[in-house]
């Protein structure tokens, strides 16, 4: 069974309010997956269901290719939303209540507090750590025991660029290691760099869900400055050149098909007698593509 | 189950507001008793020594250990569990893949356990007050009116049970606190009161209280104290409801645990619907 998880039509109301509407979703064995979405899309509630925090109002899911149960969260190391355990605990003995919890053995706690660099505050109680630390102890937890898969809600909350690429690090080190990682987040950037598969949401719904490297593609958009930009226009279009184009005043916005770049533009137009006054490339950053992802299936969202 | 009760033993042992209330509940309970041995009677035709000798002293003591239940015993179960929601460490062990049913087992143990220290102290107590008190002691006089060791400690857990059903409703400590008391003090004696008189011995707060009640010796003086004062001795006590309606001993246990029962059947409901 390659399946993970799979999530079927999985709605939640909050009162009235749809936090996530019919949601499906599948994940593989091995799969790093970025559920990524703006604040308020969804991620959360997503990820608090399968952890069996809350309850589904409509759907379900499954874990390992079966109905979950507690024992089958005891496979799956999760931090959803901020990590929480008991204050006035030390990190050890708030440990020692998972490792109950999952049946393991303690000689565990020492190598998770280890690979989060905590391991000098073993014996400290658990509120007297900075926030960069509990979420590093969140880490922790979910690390015990070396589950199957991991589920992780913005894991790089309230850390430094230093602990930012520690986090990038360890995740990547465990997919590496043949671990499934679901890894909510609102930043494109930790996505891109640590995930294979991204299910983007807006609003509770899927809007769209594959491969980074088929779903965050980056066309590069192409400003020309010319002569004759209606010729031009007409001609790229009729010559199937054009993936998106925009007239602004004398200026052509356009963006290639995958088997044209510039170069071959230039030469084009050279070719067909166009004067290319400005030729320039602007590199599109992921963002402004996620946001015209989540912008396209919202037609009364406010332009910017 | 060994398990669930180590887990609840770290977080409950290394609790201080636990400890603070538990080393309290032991002092003062001691202190009472010690006050009272000192508080003298002057009631003809009867002896207040008569009171911590066996087997009284069972009854006058376990009288004095229900007044903690309330403020003690329920107080500790309100709080180690209103924590589990603010700390929202509740979650975290259901995230981890603790089950709803498995968390309400192991503060079941920890509501044993303290009942249990309860009717320990009630043991201790009772014990070094008889034999202080008692001049000829026989096995005969210290076993009777020793089960009302047992009655206690139902009693205990009852207030309990009581406490993590208001919790699990509330989830807040302070509120929770607030409307366990209210319900006891407040509530459910002033709402018995609109009630035909037939049914008012059976809500939860009467039969709890009474299981352990006012030791004949004091309810008699104060019940005549009472009549004199107000000039009446035709003054209906139990119609106002202020004197405890006699139930048999046996028919309040067993409606007890069918209270108890109860508790714990809407702690359960609540706690598995809830969304945490």
């Amino acid at each position: 069974m390659n399946e993970v998880l799979k999530i079927s039509g999985l709605t939640k109301y909050y009162g009235k309010i749809v936090a996530i509407d019919d949601l499906s979703l599948t994940i593989e064995k091995g799969n790093v997956y970025g559920i990524l979405g703006p604040n308020g899309s969804g991620k959360t509630t997503t990820l608090s269901i399968i952890t069996n925090i809350i309850h589904p109002t409509k759907g379900n899911y499954t874990w390992f290719g079966e109905k979950p149960t507690p024992a089958s969260l005891q496979r799956i190391g999760s931090l959803v939303e901020t990590p929480t355990f008991y204050p006035y605990l030390s990190l050890y003995q708030n440990l020692q209540i998972i490792t109950r919890i999952k049946s393991l053995p303690d000689a565990g706690i020492n190598r998770v507090l280890g690979e989060t660099n905590l391991l000098v505050r073993k014996h400290s109680r658990y509120n007297t750590l900075s926030l960069g630390m509990k979420q590093r102890m969140g880490l922790a937890a979910a690390l015990l025991g070396d589950p199957e898969a991991l589920v992780l809600d913005e894991p790089t909350n309230g850390l430094d660029p230093e602990g930012f690429a520690e986090v990038r690090e360890l995740i990547l080190r465990e997919a590496h290691n043949g671990k499934t990682i679901i890894l909510a987040s609102h930043i494109l950037d930790e996505v891109e760099k640590v995930c294979s598969h991204v299910a983007i949401l807006k609003t509770g719904k899927v809007v769209a869900a594959g491969r980074v490297s088929d779903l965050l593609t980056k066309d590069d958009v192409i400003r020309i400055t010319t002569d004759k930009p209606n010729e031009l226009y007409e001609a790229l279009v009729r010559g199937g050149w054009i993936k998106t184009i925009n007239r602004e005043g004398n200026e052509l916005v356009l963006t290639l098909v995958k088997e044209k770049s510039s170069g071959d533009l230039n030469e084009f137009a050279f070719k067909n007698g166009f004067v290319l006054e400005k030729i320039e490339i602007v590199k599109q950053s992921l963002e402004s593509q996620f946001l015209e992802l989540v912008k396209e299936t919202n037609p009364n969202s406010i332009k910017s | 189950m060994k398990k669930l009760l180590q887990i609840e033993l770290i977080k409950t042992l290394n609790n201080s507001t636990f400890r603070v209330i538990l080393i309290l509940h032991f002092f003062l309970f001691l202190l009472l008793i010690y006050v009272s041995t000192k508080i003298e009677f002057s009631v003809p035709g009867f002896s207040t020594q008569n009171m911590f000798m066996f087997p009284n002293v069972w009854t006058l003591i376990s009288w004095f250990a229900s007044w903690f239940n309330l403020l003690f015993l329920g107080i500790i179960i309100i709080v180690l569990t209103g924590n589990e929601f603010s700390y929202k460490t509740l979650r975290m062990q259901i995230m981890n893949g603790l089950s709803r049913e498995n968390f309400l087992f192991g503060k079941g143990f920890i509501i044993l356990l303290i009942a249990i220290w309860g009717m320990l102290l009630i043991l201790l107590a009772g014990s070094v007050t008889g034999i202080i008190f008692t001049s000829e002691i026989s096995f005969q006089k210290v076993l009777d009116k020793s089960y009302l060791l047992l009655v206690y400690f139902i009693q205990a857990i009852g207030y309990m049970c009581f406490a993590l059903m208001v919790v699990s409703i509330f989830r807040n400590n302070a509120l929770s606190i607030m409307m366990y008391l209210l319900y006891f003090i407040m509530i459910e004696p002033i709402f018995r009161l609109f009630l035909p008189k037939v049914i008012r011995p059976f809500f939860p707060v009467k039969i709890l209280s009474g299981l352990t009640p006012v030791p004949e010796f004091i309810s008699i003086t104060s019940n005549s104290t009472l009549i004199t004062s107000s000039g009446k001795s035709q003054l209906d006590f139990d119609s106002i409801g202020i004197l405890p309606e006699s139930i048999p001993l046996l028919t309040s246990l067993i409606l007890t645990i069918v209270y108890i029962s109860l508790f714990i059947l809407v702690v359960f409901t609540i706690i598995k619907r809830t969304d945490l």
